[in-house]
């Protein structure tokens, strides 16, 4: 058995245990085990990856593209959170396949953070970006078009603050209950409302040329890792 | 120029085995967020600081406290406006807020607000140590290590061999995109927009040649060949770094020990609980920051065997 599979129940016993766990009158470290199921995810796809990854190209690819991402990631610094980052995992999402978007992601959030400051935000940075590119990868199959993808873009900006922001919710405040949970979401909401804008700003203006070159490259060395999406469609038919 | 923010200093505490320095921020931070007793998380948070102290990172240590100081603020606020389980009432808001309600604020969520800070504060100082004192290539080889898979920690490594390529690749292109006329930081946002990515653009069409030429070298090392792959630097565990990585994980295997005989637990609501401890309580928690404490020592130790 893979050892992904196992990792994906290990993940459902340990989530479904803590959905009971207040029934049980059970007392949980909720933002110890809200990290302990981030992590296993993240290596859950790293095994997935290791699958999928038949030889030197893959490796090299996911690696490249989370450099370019988590080095436009550094420089945009200054400008809070109009990061083209979100939009380039996307992109390579899109292209590339649910996995390798993954890889994408985790890596820009690892990698830049040797440089911005590790913390224990940092998984979950790799996991809300990591799904950014995964879901990048089946919305494609959805066929929505270039207002689709601005939308889908805006929606993970403010995706990747909720996801961000779970574990201090989780760690900090009590009670945990709805209420409170959508009160420190408005904490961070300028910042998440400037990362959509980013988003959708940079996927409407360059979305479809980036898609462009990442589709050639692709096509011209026949890339694994991808062979769960479909072939291309209207973007790449409308630059070739 | 954007480097690391790891510095290789000549300090005990860069002389620490890398492995021993991420069990001992783990420790603090599984032992953080298991405990709630202000006492408990402000010795946490004070048995980081001769640590910081000596690796003479006090100047980013201060300047990431600042921006911790602000997450404190919202921490307080948002506690204090949202719970009501405390008894001693100090303000009855006039108003109404959306949302919240009637804002009623007491002194014992106040008290939470201010422990949970604390919390904070040990978490992100202990994290300062990994980020300033540990190389993202023992990071990398401590995940190998962890028996995390290859090829995605290889992945991993390679990016973080790719950013100094790139961030020159990007200066080459914004200066050539500059002679021909592009001004970065001129026009409306989408203008501005549009000159940023006349360099992402070029740079990704550029890495992308890069990448073949990378997966050509790996090939032509003859990568993934072998069942077993071989290293160029095999890192073993030497004798002086064996005491500091067991101190490493001391610490955590004993607090979680005092965390499952209940210590270690504060009743902030519905009124705040005595602040003193029973004699065992108080022993078992000396032990514990004093193990905490040992990794400087080891430090110093391993420091001298390496100037001998």
């Amino acid at each position: 058995m893979r050892k992904s599979y196992f990792l994906l129940m290990l993940i459902i016993v340990v989530g479904t245990a803590a959905l009971f766990a207040p029934q049980l009158n059970f007392s949980l470290n909720w933002g110890l085990t809200a990290t302990l199921l981030v992590i296993l995810a993240i290596v859950a796809f790293f095994f997935e990856f290791e699958a999928a990854a038949i030889s030197s190209k893959e490796i090299a690819l996911v690696a490249m593209l989370g450099t370019i991402s988590a080095v436009a990631r550094v420089p945009f610094a200054a400008i809070p959170n109009l990061q083209p980052c979100t939009y380039l995992i996307i992109c390579a999402g899109y292209v590339f396949g649910p996995v390798a978007g993954f890889m994408v992601g985790a890596i820009t959030a690892l990698v830049s953070n040797f440089f911005l400051g590790q913390g224990p935000w940092t998984p979950y940075q790799m996991f809300a970006w990591g799904l950014a590119g995964v879901s990048a990868a089946y919305i494609r199959q959805l066929n929505l078009g270039r207002a689709g993808l601005i939308i889908f873009g805006a929606l993970w900006g403010y995706l990747y603050g909720w996801i961000v922001n779970t574990w201090f919710w989780l760690s900090f405040i009590y009670p945990l209950t709805l209420k409170t949970f959508l009160l420190y979401q408005l904490n961070s909401l300028w910042f998440d409302t400037l990362h959509a804008t980013g988003n959708a700003l940079f996927l409407g203006l360059f979305g479809v040329k980036t898609i462009a070159i990442l589709e050639r490259f692709r096509q011209r060395f026949n890339w694994g890792l991808l062979d769960t999406t479909h072939p291309p469609r209207w973007e790449t038919r409308q630059q070739s | 120029m954007i480097n690391f923010r790891y510095r290789l200093k000549g300090t005990p505490v860069h002389a620490l085995n890398p492995f021993a320095k991420l069990a001992w921020v783990a420790s603090i931070f599984v032992l953080s967020l298991l405990f709630n007793h202000p006492v408990y998380l402000l010795l946490l948070f004070l048995s980081t600081l001769p640590l910081v102290i000596t690796a003479q990172i006090w100047r980013q240590w201060v300047s990431l406290m600042k921006f911790t100081l602000y997450l404190c603020l919202a921490i307080i606020i948002i506690n204090a406006l949202v719970s009501s389980h405390g008894t001693h009432l100090l303000w009855q808001a006039p108003f109404q807020l959306p949302l919240v309600g009637t804002p009623a604020i007491t002194l014992e969520a106040i008290f939470f607000g201010a422990g949970m800070c604390l919390r904070l504060l040990a978490i992100i100082s202990a994290f300062a140590l990994l980020t300033f004192t540990v190389h993202p290539d023992d990071i990398m080889l401590a995940m190998l290590k962890m028996k995390l898979p290859y090829k995605s920690v290889l992945a991993i490594s390679l990016s973080t061999r790719f950013i100094p390529t790139l961030i020159e690749d990007a200066a080459r292109i914004s200066d050539v995109q500059r002679s021909r006329g592009l001004e970065l930081d001129r026009g409306r946002l989408t203008q501005r927009l549009k000159s940023r990515m006349a360099i992402i653009i070029p740079l990704l069409s550029n890495s992308l040649d890069r990448t073949v030429q990378v997966a050509e070298a790996m090939e032509a090392r003859a990568f993934g060949s072998g069942q077993k792959r071989s290293f160029y630097k095999e890192i073993a565990l030497k004798k002086p770094d064996i005491p500091a990585l067991i101190m490493g994980l001391i610490p955590l295997l004993l607090g979680i020990f005092i965390w499952w005989r209940g210590m270690g637990d504060y009743q902030y609501y519905p009124a705040l609980a005595r602040l003193g401890f029973t004699g065992l309580e108080g022993t078992l928690l000396a032990l514990l920051i004093l193990s905490l404490c040992l990794m400087l020592p080891l430090g110093l130790a391993r420091k001298r065997i390496e100037v001998d």
